[in-house]
């Protein structure tokens, strides 16, 4: 429920009394926003009462009559515009001087009512005026809390950036001041440590280059029939090495000839994600499952693996942008924090759903669901 | 010789402080979040402690500092930070914490050898 604060300026008793009765017990329902806006009422007889009555409290609408007593309505305009107040004018003039009203709107009105004017009609103009404000701030509000997402986005990512270049800026420096000696073998570590968060730096960039390309929309999709066995044997192919090295098992359950109309690129990156992270987060000796559901509306993947599992308050955060969960065990393992947050946008240009079950220790299953339908539809 | 805690969710950051701390012949201990770093501490309180700003959360660094100054008068606390300049902090506290208890700032990224050195001083004030 949002109040408007009206303030009425005129020096006739009977024109202020009237305007104020017509207003009193308005009350205003905006659909677009589903909100629902009252208005407070208060007076003044010329421009001292109005400076007086401004000063008091906010006003949000002024109702203001060309003609006072100590000055004029486009004085008093002139005054307001030049300060930075979040108002809107609606100015009397009087009987067919036309002139005047569209003098007022150049120069800063939002609207002006021509006397003599019916109740009904004051209260339209007022109405279409709180309309318009009640609009522009929650515009206003938007742009600025986007500002702020944005700004901490920026500040995380800055912040991930930087961690892998102090890392390896720290590790040069101790090669240049030869810190642990003069056997080139005795820097093997270091080496492997500088390549790795190179590798994280490189994955943080293509992660964030997928995400904001799904997210902007700007990306050109091009949806076809896509073969979702090829695409899952594929996400296997690519984390065969690493499952072989640490005796992992991955075992395909896709259906002869599944497939969907879907953009392929989206579709590569849900089976490369799960698949990879569950290679990641598996214990050594573990296994991973990909099975794959194909009914007429619907395709659901689901991903099961071994490993380590995370706890409710874990799974709750876990598709939210960089949101890596950092603890003893994952904390050697390479992640952008963004792959997830990545999928559940995806998810979304199908009408679907992405979720985990998990339980520590024992490990998790994500699960995919993707209309059919809707890719095709926006063809 | 003293004991030492490094707090930092890097690992690399750890290790590297750790190999040029080791190398003074100091006895060092490692945490990775705020949390370890108060079980560490309740099991073998160490005489200097190094603390990251941003780990589990933006600013845990400070609360971190605080709590073991509470618990710890005597332990010297070297804070590394980064975090002015990323989140648009400033060093801004309640009316009545207007001071941190830290005996050293150092920006990030530190040459483990500065690091090192800064420590050793600190240290000799206290001996």
């Amino acid at each position: 429920m949002d109040l408007l604060n009206i303030l009425i300026v005129d020096d006739e008793f009977g024109m202020r009394r009237g305007a104020e009765r017509a207003l009193r017990d308005m009350h205003l329902h905006l659909h677009d926003i589903n909100g629902d806006v009252r208005f407070s009422i208060r007076t003044a007889a010329d421009g001292k009462e109005l400076e007086e009555k401004m000063n008091e409290g906010p006003t949000d609408i002024l109702v203001l009559d060309y003609k006072l007593p100590d000055t004029t309505g486009l004085d008093i305009l002139d005054r307001l515009m030049k300060q930075p107040l979040d108002l809107l004018v609606i100015m009397i003039t009087a009987y067919a001087s036309l002139d005047t009203a569209v003098t007022a709107t150049r120069r800063g009105a939002y609207d002006f009512l021509a006397k003599p004017f019916t109740p009904e009609e004051l209260r339209g103009a007022v109405r279409k005026a709180a309309r318009h404000l009640i609009l522009q701030r929650q515009a206003r509000r938007l742009a600025e809390e986007k500002r702020q997402v944005r700004f901490q986005f920026v500040s995380v990512l800055a912040h991930e950036m930087k961690s892998p270049i102090s890392a390896i800026e720290g590790y040069l420096q101790m090669m240049r001041e030869r810190a642990v000696g003069d056997r080139l073998a005795d820097y093997d570590h270091i080496v492997d440590r500088c390549l790795v968060r190179i590798e994280g730096m490189r994955k943080l960039i293509s992660d964030l280059l997928d995400m904001t390309s799904i997210e902007s929309g700007q990306r050109q999709r091009v949806i076809a029939t896509v073969e979702l066995g090829d695409l899952a044997r594929q996400a296997v192919e690519n984390v065969r090495g690493e499952a072989a090295r640490r005796g992992i098992a991955i075992e395909l359950d896709v259906p002869e000839g599944a497939r969907m109309e879907a953009d392929r690129a989206e579709i590569e990156m849900i089976f490369n994600n799960l698949v990879s992270n569950a290679v990641k987060y598996n214990r050594d000796g573990g296994r991973v499952g990909l099975r794959l559901r194909d009914s007429d509306g619907e395709v659901r993947i689901a991903v099961e693996d071994t490993g380590i599992g995370m706890t409710p308050e874990e799974c709750q955060r876990l598709f939210s942008d960089f949101s890596r969960i950092k603890n003893d065990r994952t904390r050697h393992i390479l992640g952008s924090g963004l792959g997830l947050s990545t999928l559940k946008k995806i998810v979304t240009l199908y009408d679907g759903d992405i979720s985990v079950k998990s339980q520590p220790d024992a490990g998790s299953t994500f699960s995919v669901v993707l209309r059919r339908d809707v890719a095709s539809a926006s063809r | 010789m003293a004991h030492i805690l490094l707090v930092d969710d890097d690992q690399d950051i750890i290790e590297m402080n750790r190999t040029a701390l080791s190398q003074r012949g100091h006895r060092i201990t490692a945490a990775f979040s705020a949390a370890e770093a108060k079980q560490a501490v309740a099991a073998d309180a160490p005489e200097l402690a190094v603390l990251d700003v941003m780990m589990e959360d933006k600013t845990i660094g400070f609360e971190l500092a605080r709590e073991l100054h509470a618990l710890y008068p005597a332990m010297k606390l070297v804070m590394l930070t980064g975090i002015s300049k990323e989140m648009d902090l400033r060093f801004s506290f309640g009316p009545d914490e207007t001071w941190l208890p830290v005996s050293k700032f150092l920006e990030k990224p530190v040459n483990p050898r500065i690091l090192a050195d800064e420590v050793d001083g600190l240290l000799k004030e206290t001996a």
